[in-house]
């Protein structure tokens, strides 16, 4: 067992990689509630974003015009996905919606294989000006990245919290998320507040895809599936509440991090997710649940 | 009056001819026994041992869209896990086939009975969950178990537990019976296998199991209404499902004779999904279209020097268009979409000789 000097360095990157997916699950939940849309391929289309940007770093464009054309693209994508197949598929149950972006999903994936082949065994990693520089917490190192990692999950779960409370566009998506229907019979231009939320959804992938490709790995499989963490915390907070995503998400990238230098357990840590998301959602589903009647198949 | 004449052409058309002996089941009874022949006795020698390989796999995934269809479209319920199980399928198989001398088909069904029971244990809790909460489960289970495989790895001939000798330099292969070890034996044995199984699918589908999933599908509150106990013929579904796609990880291990973890990667899953959806999850040739899209397109684009990445671009096209358009699928909407051609050219036809 190791002692604790040992964890501290993986508290430190266990809460910055928990900031990141809560950042990522407050998009996915937002989404969710005001269009009924689980965005699984949140994490391809940053994945992309990130390697578009690591190409044009590699041709010599400036750093940050790089990140800034990640979030470009990963907000336009999802923008358009959703503005496209948002109403075509509006009336349909969510399995259907969550499933149809599994088509987007492949999609960016076989392209970015197509791009990016990984066969020729090249690994390609993206480094952001803030990981050399930092700054000591009680014997461990803190560098900026996780620090921005951090911050950035507590001020988007924060501001995204006081926005959906306090402003009309924020409160035209919680109407949604009650009854999309009434909403478009009050008035509200359900259309315009969807594409907000499409809008929103993918500049977090954006910036979450940058921040995971320097954080973790910039690899297309690794990135695409990380998505499989943020919807962990997002299924833990039942696709609801902002603040237990986010609470969910620190808690999923802590016990993941603080997993991995116990030998014993090895690489079953990276199950956390999944195990974590079982229970919880096993626990809140003691009562019976039984599916509503289905109007088509 | 030309009106009169396409009806009176049409109701003439639709009274049954003299003479005419064959009803439309025992029609497609022969038409289906005549295929499995010919798949049986003529295909092997009419393709290269590439192509036999290939058609092999389409086999091993006919099973497994077989599993896949009837949980989504029997019963209505998603896994996005499947692969996985097939997975856990060949593992055991593989487990066996080392450890035991064990008959071949005695192998198979072992394999399919352990996998069924694990398919049922993790069912279980899995009822209680909503549609879109099990499909997400389902896929966190593939990603799960992709990454306990990347380290328990498969069996290759050592001892203990999980059979897995890290340092061996000379790994034995994954035996196969001895009636078919060859190649194209070995393709007539899967798919002897796969008919049997597709026998059990649709024996399952024609008796109670299947009309009560149809009423489970159809509305869970309704069925229970009705009496029908719906956790024990969900789990009934998970069984089957499993056990089929159990008995498939069996085949394939014999087919591939060397297992790795790279062979059931996460997307897999996903993208088996994917064609079945396409291919149809709502009948029993929906599951052979689907394998023929998994399995043999991205062979005949290999041997043609097209990356597989298209067919995934493809694919996710291809699910996306399915489910905005024709939810049943290819197998269930080419058919329609040629009779309805087919009522047109008549209509044409009839209405072109009303007119004289």
């Amino acid at each position: 067992m190791p002692s604790w000097p040992d964890f501290q360095p993986f508290i430190v990157s266990g809460l910055a990689l928990g900031g990141v997916y809560a950042l990522s699950g407050v998009g996915m939940v937002v989404l969710y509630q005001a269009t009924g849309v689980v965005y699984l391929a949140f994490g391809a289309v940053g994945a992309m974003g990130a390697l578009i940007a690591w190409s044009l770093i590699n041709a010599g464009a400036p750093g940050w015009a790089g990140w800034l054309v990640c979030v470009v693209f990963s907000a336009l994508v999802t923008l358009g996905y959703g503005m496209l197949f948002g109403p075509l598929l509006a009336k349909r149950d969510p399995l259907v919606k969550a499933a149809a972006t599994l088509g987007l999903l492949l999609v960016l994936f076989g392209v970015m294989d197509l791009l990016w082949t990984t066969s020729g065994g090249e690994s390609r990693a993206i480094t952001l000006p803030t990981d050399n520089s930092g700054f000591g917490v009680a014997q461990v190192q803190v560098n900026w990245t996780q620090v921005i990692g951090l911050g950035l999950g507590i001020a988007i779960a924060v501001v995204t919290a006081v926005f959906l409370r306090y402003t009309k566009l924020g409160t035209a998506m919680r109407a949604m998320a009650n009854d999309r229907e009434i909403t478009a019979t009050l008035g509200v231009p359900v259309r315009r507040v969807e594409a907000a939320a499409w809008l929103g959804c993918g500049v977090l992938a954006g910036v979450a895809g940058i921040l995971l490709a320097d954080m973790v790995a910039l690899d297309a499989t690794t990135l695409t599936f990380l998505v499989i963490y943020t919807l962990a915390a997002a299924l833990i907070a039942r696709l609801r509440s902002i603040a237990f995503t986010f609470v969910a998400a620190i808690v999923i990238g802590l016990v993941q991090n603080l997993l991995t230098p116990i030998s014993s357990v090895g690489n079953y840590n990276d199950m956390t997710p999944f195990v974590l998301a079982a229970v919880a959602l096993l626990a809140f589903s003691r009562r019976s649940v039984v599916s509503r009647s289905r109007e088509e198949a | 009056m030309a009106g009169t004449a396409v009806a009176d052409a049409s109701t003439r058309q639709r009274s049954p001819r003299r003479g005419r002996p064959a009803t439309p089941t025992v029609t497609r009874a022969v038409v289906i026994a005549a295929l499995f022949l010919f798949v049986l006795l003529a295909l092997p020698q009419l393709m290269t041992l590439y192509y036999v390989d290939t058609m092999t796999q389409v086999a091993v995934y006919a099973m497994v869209a077989l599993g896949l269809g009837v949980l989504v479209g029997r019963v209505g319920l998603v896994s996005l896990g499947q692969v996985a199980v097939l997975a856990i399928g060949a593992w055991v198989a593989a487990r066996l086939l080392f450890a035991t001398s064990q008959p071949f088909p005695l192998v198979l069904l072992e394999a399919g009975l352990i996998t069924m029971a694990a398919g049922t244990l993790l069912g279980l809790p899995a009822l209680r969950l909503r549609g879109l909460y099990l499909a997400l489960i389902t896929l966190m289970f593939a990603g799960a178990i992709a990454i306990v495989l990347d380290t328990t790895n498969f069996p290759n001939g050592g001892h203990g537990f999980l059979g897995y000798n890290g340092s061996l330099v000379h790994i034995p292969p994954i035996r196969r019976p001895g009636i078919a070890a060859s190649d194209p034996a070995y393709f007539r044995y899967s798919v002897v296998v796969a008919a049997l199984l597709f026998l059990l699918a649709f024996v399952h589908i024609r008796t109670r199991p299947g009309r009560a999933w149809a009423a489970i599908r159809q509305s869970e509150p309704a069925a229970m209404a009705a009496g029908i106990n719906t956790t024990f013929y969900k789990l009934w579904a998970f069984a089957l499902a499993s056990f089929i796609t159990g008995v498939a990880g069996g085949v394939y291990a014999g087919a591939v004779h060397y297992l790795y973890s790279l062979d059931f990667p996460a997307q897999d899953s996903i993208i088996l999904f994917a064609v079945v959806l396409m291919g149809g999850a709502y009948s029993l040739w929906g599951a052979i279209v689907a394998a023929l899209l998994l399995e043999f397109l991205p062979a005949l684009l290999q041997n043609w020097g097209v990356s597989a990445d298209w067919l995934t671009i493809l694919f996710g096209i291809g699910v996306v268009l399915t489910l905005t358009t024709a939810p049943a699928g290819m197998a269930d909407q080419v058919p329609k979409d040629l009779a309805r051609l087919g009522r047109l050219l008549r209509r044409l036809a009839t209405s072109g000789g009303g007119a004289r």
